[in-house]
């Protein structure tokens, strides 16, 4: 079953064409990747797909319509996306800032924090444990007090990538999740999506990483100049000429 | 004997003036509270914050002229500055902060030069007295000032003790990851726009509180009661206090009316005109913020960490 469908989604800033007629269909529990040159689209489209950014043509998620729907509301559906450069809530700890994750909090409605104060603090407690054994597994639990913005850049990235993890997403889109991560962590990451994968989470995963994105993914999208210029296993998008000439170059 | 009396009777003459500093302070403390909702937890932009100041006052007292229970009033008072928060929040608040920024300026003068030629309505630029204020039958004329204080005091610690409640609740998290950087709470699910709105309606009817009980303070109100210059005197409290710290802004409000009050007793031993003397007062506010952004930019209770924080 697929869970994500992208219909000749197009999107222009003045005479740049960032995304010209892309369609990519997701199926449910796989893995697909997106590469492609700098300045591709890929962000873009990423953009597109979670509502950042309004353009033309059709997007399907779960068999819904999103494309005209508001960020807040496709994220409802399931969706969720980091970014590329990562966006820490500065001002806010490492702890909050993946307390602010988990859906349907009950002390998110201001009377409940009233009128429900019991069940808003042990939901509260229940996220908290939970936002930190994902801190544990992402190795910055020591930083949970911390201000978010006094993390290093990779710091950052990783909490970027645990806040996306505690709303427990359908389908979870990663800019470049590997970008600034030292190696050993990065590989505990790539068996964690493994793990993820194998419970029924669906990934699309932005990756300049070639030999990162071709093992934890099972299809791989390349993008050129706005357009999907190929898809395939990861074996075929290694062997593909036009892969080799466009992007990988000599490293294929 | 003779310096005993002496002193008890400095002390009868400057207690009613410490009183005064304590309820305007408490007064502005809770008005300053609304902006800081506004601004120190969510980042919103409110340049006209004296509007519902105005409204809640204004509301209440002509309601009370009109018949209706003093209680009622204020709630209706109270009700209405939040609904025009409302109101203004609705094509504000989608776009860039800027924009509430000039709404809220704009409609805060707007609403004054409605205050002053809506005479069937406002009674102009003469203002509204003759209403009345809670439990003025009960409390005897001379204890009057000190029971408002105690009453003033009740409700600016009630207040506070909520505002605090929210802001270490979910609701007030999210309150705080807009004011981050509101791309994050929209990635997340959050409805960015609906919490913006929660967040200017309540520091709008606190706003509208306090604009009651100053009505019932001064037992008269006018346009010229509600310039711009108000919700400046907002704004310089919750810098001095340290943004985003309530207890920092009720500080704030003290430390400003005793500096306002301290002026104005000086004001007798210098040859200034009045008016003089209000424009030396800024002066010295002026210069007093910039030595506080110099030496302490983060306000007296605000924390020195978070400003060296980049993205
Ligand atoms: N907001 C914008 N305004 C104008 N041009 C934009 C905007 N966003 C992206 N672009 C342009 O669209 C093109 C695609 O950008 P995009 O960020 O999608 O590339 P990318 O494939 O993610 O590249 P990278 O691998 O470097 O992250 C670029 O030429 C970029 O300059
Ligand atoms: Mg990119």
């Amino acid at each position: 079953m697929e869970i994500l469908s992208v219909k000749n989604v197009k999107k222009h800033f003045g005479g740049v064409k960032a995304v010209d007629g892309c369609s990519i269909r997701i199926e449910t529990g796989t893995v697909m990747g997106l590469i492609g040159p700098n300045g591709a689209g890929k962000t873009t489209l990423f953009n597109l797909i979670s509502g950042f950014e309004k353009g033309s043509g059709e997007i399907t998620f779960k068999g819904m319509r999103t494309d005209k729907l508001p960020p807040f509301k496709i994220a409802r559906c399931g969706m969720v996306r980091t970014f590329q450069i990562p966006r820490a809530l500065s001002k806010m700890t490492v702890l909050e800032n993946l307390l602010l994750a988990p859906k349907a909090q009950h002390g998110e409605r201001i009377w409940n924090v009233w009128l429900r104060r019991k069940s808003v603090q042990m939901q509260e407690n229940t996220i908290k444990e939970k936002s930190r054994e994902i801190l544990e597994f992402f190795e910055i639990s020591h930083l949970e007090d911390e201000y978010a913005g006094a993390l290093s850049g990779g710091q950052k990235k990783l909490l970027e990538m645990a806040r996306a993890i505690a709303i427990d997403p359908s389908l979870m889109m990663l800019d470049e999740p590997f970008a600034g991560v030292n190696p050993t962590l990065a590989r505990k990451i790539t068996g964690y999506i493994d793990e993820l994968r194998e419970g029924g989470m669906t990934f699309f995963i932005i990756e300049h990483d070639i030999p990162a994105i071709t093992k934890i993914s099972d299809k791989i999208t390349v993008m050129s100049e706005g357009k999907v210029l190929t898809e395939g296993t990861p074996d075929e998008i290694r062997s593909n000429p036009d892969v080799l000439n466009v992007y990988l170059g000599g490293e294929g | 004997m003779t310096g005993l009396t002496g002193s008890a009777g400095c002390f009868d003459a400057i207690l009613p003036y410490i009183v005064t500093i304590l309820l305007i302070s408490s007064i502005y403390a809770i008005f300053a509270l609304g902006l800081n909702l506004e601004w120190g937890f969510t980042g919103l932009l409110n340049f006209g914050h004296v509007a519902f100041f105005a409204i809640g006052a204004y509301t209440t007292v002509l309601l009370d002229l009109w018949g209706c229970p003093l209680v009622l009033s204020i709630i209706a008072g109270v009700a209405l500055a939040g609904f025009f928060g409302f109101l203004l929040g609705i094509p504000t608040l989608r776009l860039r902060a800027d924009y509430l920024a000039i709404v809220t300026i704009g409609f805060s003068e707007v609403l004054r030069f409605i205050l002053l030629n809506e005479e069937w309505l406002t009674r102009g630029p003469f203002g509204v007295y003759g209403f009345e204020r809670p439990f003025q039958d009960v409390i005897p004329y001379q204890y009057y000032n000190t029971f408002l204080l105690i009453l003033y005091v009740a409700i600016l610690v009630a207040i506070y003790a909520s505002l605090e409640r929210l802001m270490h609740s979910p609701w007030g998290r999210v309150l705080k990851s807009i004011r981050e950087d509101e791309s994050v709470p929209s990635a997340l699910g959050k409805n960015v726009f609906w919490y913006k709105i929660q967040s200017l309606m309540l520091g709008s009817a606190i706003a509208g509180l306090a604009g009651a009980l100053l009505a019932f303070y001064l037992q008269y109100v006018s346009p010229a009661t509600f310039k711009p210059i108000e919700t400046f005197h907002a704004w310089i409290i919750i810098i001095l206090g340290g943004t985003a710290s309530n207890r920092g802004t009720i500080v704030g409000a003290l430390i400003l009316w005793t500096f306002f009050s301290g002026t104005k007793f000086i004001s007798r031993l210098v040859p200034l005109e009045s008016h003089q003397m209000g424009a030396f007062r800024m002066i010295v506010i002026g210069l007093l913020l910039m030595l506080l952004m110099m030496y302490k930019p983060e306000g007296i209770f605000g924390k020195k960490e978070e400003l060296a924080l980049s993205d």
